[in-house]
């Protein structure tokens, strides 16, 4: 076991070495330049030439992949071009915002989307299957954006049930004032999408050689369904669970940017449209480590769980 | 010689019918599938019937007033045009005279007068349009059905370059495995770490830095399936490891298909299924992202309309009380998206053997 | 003081900061808190319109010396800075050394300042230590130069290579301010963070990007509001000078400021009382405040104040006038014979600045006269040109004139040498407007049978292909440093390319008129020459001429003493706030 974790953590220095090459590529060589954002109103060539030297810009590329997988692996990369701020402080401080709406999130859909699930599977092939389906598929189909439009301007605005918008520091006014709003618009967006995946890895247990036995056997359905049927479905909800995890790092910028959450959504978004590399480059590192981290956990849980399961 | 008794033509064996004639049959009784069916055809010839010009080709006359109301909201007030309408003529002070330093001065008469032969055509603005009018005074319904047919193009040539990327790699991968596998397991990796907002991005900004990618719808066609290939290629790869090992691959080998031809000749065929559902949730997958990066600013250019530039127009006009192309772009674009959703259900319905 | 009866003010910034070091910032966002934080040597008083500059931690304000080239500057004994550990417990006073330090500060090249243009080509002796500092990787702050005379403790003199009146103006600008050495040095890397100033308010909590909050410094002097040049027929002077009588300034103990970029929360936000202040209405909710130009009832029922102004802007759109663009394509739209001023002048006429004006700008603009906007000295309120009032048939005559015909019958026009046209306009993709803006074009271009194509480039960009050169039509815009014509006449001056002068423009004869205007001061003569000089601008089109936007800035009526400047960028130390009231409609 030791020697499998130990060999996948091995396999993952190709991977970041190519999120780096990558980033390097789309940002430093191709993207626009730096120095033109944090250039006066009024500046010559050579001033944008000095910035350039004092961002590091003006070194040979290889030079500058060099510094960059250097800041990898000592998980320093430095000050925001823009605002001088530690990128480490950045990224800590806007993670908590983020999380104290996608977290929330993640946990009322995934148990409201295994809840519904279940009884629409237990209900499989009625009106009522197909019902809610369609009407999951119609949320599912309208704009996210629509969404946050009309429910800031219905709920915060003309009903005055949330605030319009803002944080405070207090993390407890957060959760309870200014979040739920934005959670709940989260969840409804992403309800529709899990249940009908959820519902399917139900439908898939239920089609099992196991389940027909129990019936046969005489259990009860409703245990069939509680007891056999979703310790089965958990591994693949489970899965999917863990492939959603990493998402909510970033969160949604679209959310933060309307309801004014300083988050990491809008810093990543707007780091992009400022060409700030520092905060970019140590973004996409350590989600792309976050991710591959969460992958491994999660075959090893598999194992943990499902002796079938064997290591490659 | 008698004539020869030919034995009679051996009874034609009956021919089982082929996946997609099953799927069709099981189709048919859908009802739900084919009502969404029907409304996918419907959008697909409303695009087709606005490519070719013969609905909405007008789209970008500017009709109606500015924000010209609903023809059911007829008498409501609308303060924007009135103010275009009312506008103050600017303080007619004699102009300064240019004539000693302007290089055109020499031709001034020539130029009056050919001024004066130009018709000056003034078109009267309707007051309301059929589903309201946006700031410019364009038909909005027009405006949402130009718009689907960019958005469900975009969305649709997106999905199909994503999926051919995504089979091709994928068949590789599964097909040959090894380092060709190694190679392309890591590439998918990478773009698997890097979180999707980002990568998007990355390549939106790419494009618009360089301009190589092209012009018009070409650029964020590119920008969506050059990022969005990943989920195929992981369902195809598997496919084709599930099929490398099967009879009738080896069967192919030894009467010597080449390697080619049994990747594409012979797997490929079993496994379209996979990728038709694919294509079709990439489709709708692709619509809502194009929407996101028209409100980004990456969209479409600027003398095309689709329903993600209508929705970014419309950010702020529910404030102010002008919901139309809200309307119009959220309920178009959630019919087609429901309708091609629901669509893929049935077909992955139809198509899967197991759940019957 | 008890908590109830602490006076906060709450507002809504349109933009994120970036940080509070003033020769470190750029953006008018950052400039503002800085104001209220750190005090420039002289300053503008709050109501005197047209604006007047009066000291502020300057005794005086000083006369030009040495025929415009020398200014003395005495500071106020007894100035302090608010307190700091790097202090170590001792009060710190301000010194005119303290001066010497900002100024040098903007040329020292590790600080990249934006700013860095005030000081070049003026100071005796700056040039030359900062090419010094840019060999040696290192600025040496401790080498007097002749250009800045420390003399003693509080006096500081400039002596300029050359005469500039507008030096004063600079000195005025709220990122012209002195800072305390020990400070900058303590702080090092961080001194975006750590604002340590004179001025009445200290930065006391920083969320970025979320939360900004000021407090009262407790070791400021106080002041009271100058009444000498307020107008008491105005309503706005005359209720500041009501509000504030006999009171000992600032007022207001606490500012909370919340950056909220987009538009329909920050508009929601002050709807709901969540804010006190809503500067710069968006213009798309112009309608919902101001129907018909009269305030909602709504609105006015709770009391809320309307202050229309006229900023000292103008936007404009930029024709690149090279022959070819910086990457050597072709440049159709450049060049001073008079085919080129013919097509400029046409496209200028094809455009519909009504529709930019009522449509995409609601109503809340005035079309620009000239490249000098209202409110700025130097202004000319009688000049008129109708060179570019929108007149599609004189566009289309004067193209036909001149030979832009349709030769190869694909119904659009084509060059006179028989080239096909296609005019690219680009544009910053960030924001709506912008796209409209371009969306205009597109289609006025069009009217006249006009190929025009729109391309959306990110913002960074946008910056770089305008300054060197690589675009032919783009959209611009310029907002007064300072409140004299200079400011805006320097955009088309010819040595000025590579830097302000986006569209290249070399035409001599108005290099000549505008050299020979920065002799003389403002009066009859240098009025003149800037009359001359817009003829000039009006004849070749480098520019189409936009508009100087309205802004429009909401109070709720317990914000008492209210008044835009032109110029400031907050107005924070003057104004007070009736508590009660603000509690009342917060329940």
């Amino acid at each position: 076991m030791t020697a499998y974790v130990i060999r996948r953590i091995w396999q993952m220095i190709p991977t970041i070495l190519g999120v780096i090459l990558l980033i390097f590529i789309l940002f430093n060589w191709v993207g626009g330049d730096p120095a033109q954002v944090l250039a006066g109103k009024i500046s010559n060539p050579d001033q944008i030439a000095n910035i350039r030297k004092q961002l590091g810009v003006d070194q040979p590329y290889w030079y500058q992949l060099w510094v960059f997988v250097k800041q990898v692996f000592t998980f320093d990369f430095g000050r925001s071009w823009s605002t001088n701020e530690l990128v480490s402080h950045i990224i800590l401080t806007r993670v908590g915002p983020t999380l104290t709406v996608m977290l929330p999130c993640l946990a009322i859909t995934s148990t409201l989307a295994v809840l519904f699930a279940v009884m629409v599977a237990y209900v499989r092939g009625t009106v009522t299957d197909r019902g809610i389906m369609i009407v999951c598929t119609v949320a599912m189909s309208v704009s996210f954006l629509v969404y946050i439009i009309v429910f800031q301007w219905l709920f915060g605005f003309v009903l005055g049930w949330f605030p319009v918008q803002g944080w405070s520091e207090s993390f407890w006014k957060n959760l309870t004032y200014y979040a739920p709003l934005p959670i709940m618009l989260a969840v409804f967006v992403g309800l529709a999408p899990e249940l009908r995946l959820y519902r399917s890895f139900f439908l898939d247990e239920i089609n099992q050689d196991y389940v027909r036995t129990a019936r046969a056997k005489g259990v009860p359905e409703k245990k069939v369904m509680l007891k056999h049927v979703m310790r089965n479905a958990l591994i693949p909800i489970l899965t999917n669970l863990a492939i959603l995890l990493p998402g909510i790092f970033v969160g949604s910028f679209l959310l933060e940017v309307f309801f004014s959450i300083p988050g990491l959504g809008r810093e990543v978004v707007t780091a992009v449209n400022r060409s700030d590399f520092p905060v970019i480059k140590a973004v996409t590192v350590y989600l792309a480590i976050i991710t591959m981290i969460i992958n491994l956990l999660v075959d090893v849980l598999y194992k943990l769980v499902d002796p079938r399961v064997s290591f490659k | 010689m008698s004539a020869i008794l030919t034995s009679p033509p051996a009874a034609r064996p009956h021919e089982s019918p082929g996946l997609w004639m099953l799927a069709w049959r099981r189709l048919r009784h859908d009802r739900v599938g084919m009502l969404s069916l029907a409304i996918v055809v419907f959008f697909l010839g409303l695009m087709a019937a606005s490519y070719f010009g013969l609905v909405a080709s007008d789209w970008s006359k500017e009709k109606g007033v500015s924000y010209a109301n609903p023809s059911f909201l007829a008498g409501q007030e609308n303060l924007e045009a009135r103010n275009m309408a009312e506008r103050r003529a600017a303080v007619k002070a004699p102009p300064v005279d240019l004539s000693d330093v302007d290089p055109l001065a020499p031709r001034y008469k020539e130029w009056a007068e050919r001024a004066a032969k130009i018709a000056v055509t003034e078109v009267k603005r309707s007051e309301t349009l059929p589903f309201g009018g946006d700031k410019w005074g364009r038909d909005v319904l027009k405006k949402a059905i130009k718009g689907s047919e960019v958005s469900i193009f975009v969305g649709l040539a997106s999905a199909l370059l994503a999926t051919f990327i995504g089979t091709v790699l994928g068949a590789f991968a599964g097909y040959w495995g090894g380092k060709v596998n190694d190679l392309l397991e890591w590439f998918y990796n990478i773009f698997t770490s890097i979180p999707y907002i980002l990568l998007i991005l990355a390549f939106a900004a790419v494009a618009t830095a360089t301009g190589k990618f092209g012009k018009g719808i070409v650029p964020i066609v590119l920008i969506l399936s050059l990022t969005g290939w990943t989920g195929i290629y992981r369902l195809i790869r598997a496919e084709y490891i599930k099929h490398c090992n099967r009879e009738y691959v080896k069967a192919a080998q030894a009467i010597g298909a080449s390697n080619a031809s049994r990747m594409f000749h012979h797997i490929l065929p079993n496994v379209s299924h996979v990728a038709l559902v694919q294509l079709s949730q990439y489709t709708v997958g692709f619509i809502k992202a194009e929407v996101i990066l028209s409100f980004l600013g990456f969209g479409v250019p600027v003398d095309m309309v689709s329903w993600g530039t209508m929705l970014a127009e419309a950010q702020n006009e529910l404030v102010i009380g002008k919901w139309w192309q809200l309307a119009a772009a959220g309920a178009s674009m959630a019919v087609l998206v429901t309708a091609f959703s629901l669509l893929t259900d049935s077909l992955r319905d139809a198509l899967d053997p197991k759940l019957k | 003081m008890a908590d109830a009866q602490r006076k906060v003010l709450r507002v809504a910034f349109r933009a994120a900061e970036t940080g509070f070091d003033p020769q470190r910032i750029f953006d008018r966002y950052s400039v503002g808190i800085c104001e209220n934080i750190y005090e420039t040597l002289v300053s503008y008083d709050y109501l005197a319109r047209p604006v007047k500059l009066v000291p502020l931690a300057a005794e005086a304000v000083p006369e030009p010396e040495e025929g415009g080239t020398r200014y003395t500057f005495r500071i106020k004994p007894g100035i302090y800075y608010s307190d700091d550990p790097v202090f170590h417990g001792h009060r710190r006073e301000l010194v005119a050394a303290d001066v010497e330090y900002a100024i040098k500060r903007f040329r020292d090249p590790k600080l990249r300042s934006p700013y860095e243009w005030l000081f070049e080509h003026n100071i005796l002796g700056l040039d030359e230590l900062a090419e010094r500092a840019k060999k040696e990787g290192k600025f040496d702050y401790d080498t007097k130069i002749p250009g800045i005379e420390v003399r003693g403790k509080y006096v500081v003199s400039f002596k300029l290579k050359e005469p500039n009146f507008n030096f004063l103006y600079f000195m005025a600008m709220p990122n012209v301010v002195p800072v305390a050495r020990e400070v900058i040095e303590a702080y090092d890397a961080d001194t975006m963070a750590h604002p340590v100033g004179t001025g009445p308010y200290v930065l006391k909590e920083w969320v970025r990007r979320s939360k900004i909050v000021l407090e009262r410094n407790p070791n400021y002097r106080g002041f009271e509001l100058e009444t000498r040049y307020a107008d008491m027929a105005d309503e706005w002077d005359r209720r500041a000078v009501e509000a504030l009588a006999g009171k000992r300034l600032p007022l207001i103990d606490r500012i909370e400021i919340y950056p909220i970029e987009d538009e329909q929360p920050r508009f929601l936000a002050f709807l709901n009382h969540e804010h006190d202040i809503l500067d710069e209405l968006p213009f798309q909710f112009i309608n919902q405040v101001m129907p018909n130009g009269k305030l909602a009832p709504q609105l006015a029922a709770q009391g809320v104040r309307v202050f229309p102004e006229l900023q000292p802007e103008i936007t404009y759109d930029v024709f690149n006038m090279d022959a070819k663009t910086n990457d050597g394509a072709e440049n159709p739209v450049g060049g001073y014979t008079p085919e080129r001023v013919a097509l400029r002048r046409a496209m200028v006429l094809a455009h519909d600045r009504n529709q930019e004006i009522y449509i995409v700008r609601k109503g809340q603009a005035i079309a620009a006269q000239s490249p000098v906007p209202p409110g700025v000295v130097g202004y000319d309120p009688d000049f008129r040109s109708n060179a570019q009032d929108p007149d599609p048939p004189r566009a289309k005559a004067l193209l036909d004139m001149f030979g832009y015909v349709d030769r190869d019958g694909d119904g659009w026009r084509d060059t006179p040498d028989g080239r096909a046209l296609t005019v690219h306009y680009k544009y910053n993709l960030g924001g709506q407007e912008q796209r409209e803006l371009a969306e205009l074009w597109v289609k006025c271009l069009a009217e006249v049978g006009i190929r025009a194509e729109a391309v959306a480039v990110q913002f960074a960009d946008l910056i770089n292909d305008k300054r060197v050169g690589k675009f032919q039509l783009a959209g611009s815009a310029w907002i007064a440093d300072y409140p004299d014509a200079q400011n805006f006449l320097q955009l088309l001056y010819g040595p000025n390319t590579e830097q302000s002068n986006e569209a290249r423009f070399k035409l001599p004869e108005y290099d000549r008129l505008y050299e020979k205007s920065l002799t003389v001061p403002d009066g009859e003569e240098r009025n003149r020459l800037y009359r001359e000089m817009t003829r000039l601008v009006f004849a070749y089109a480098p520019w189409r001429l936009g508009v100087t936007r309205r802004f429009n800035h909401l109070q709720y009526p317990w914000v008492k003493a209210y008044k835009k400047h032109p110029i400031l960028y907050t107005n924070y130390k003057w104004l007070d706030i009736d508590v009660a009231a603000q509690q009342a409609a917060m329940k």
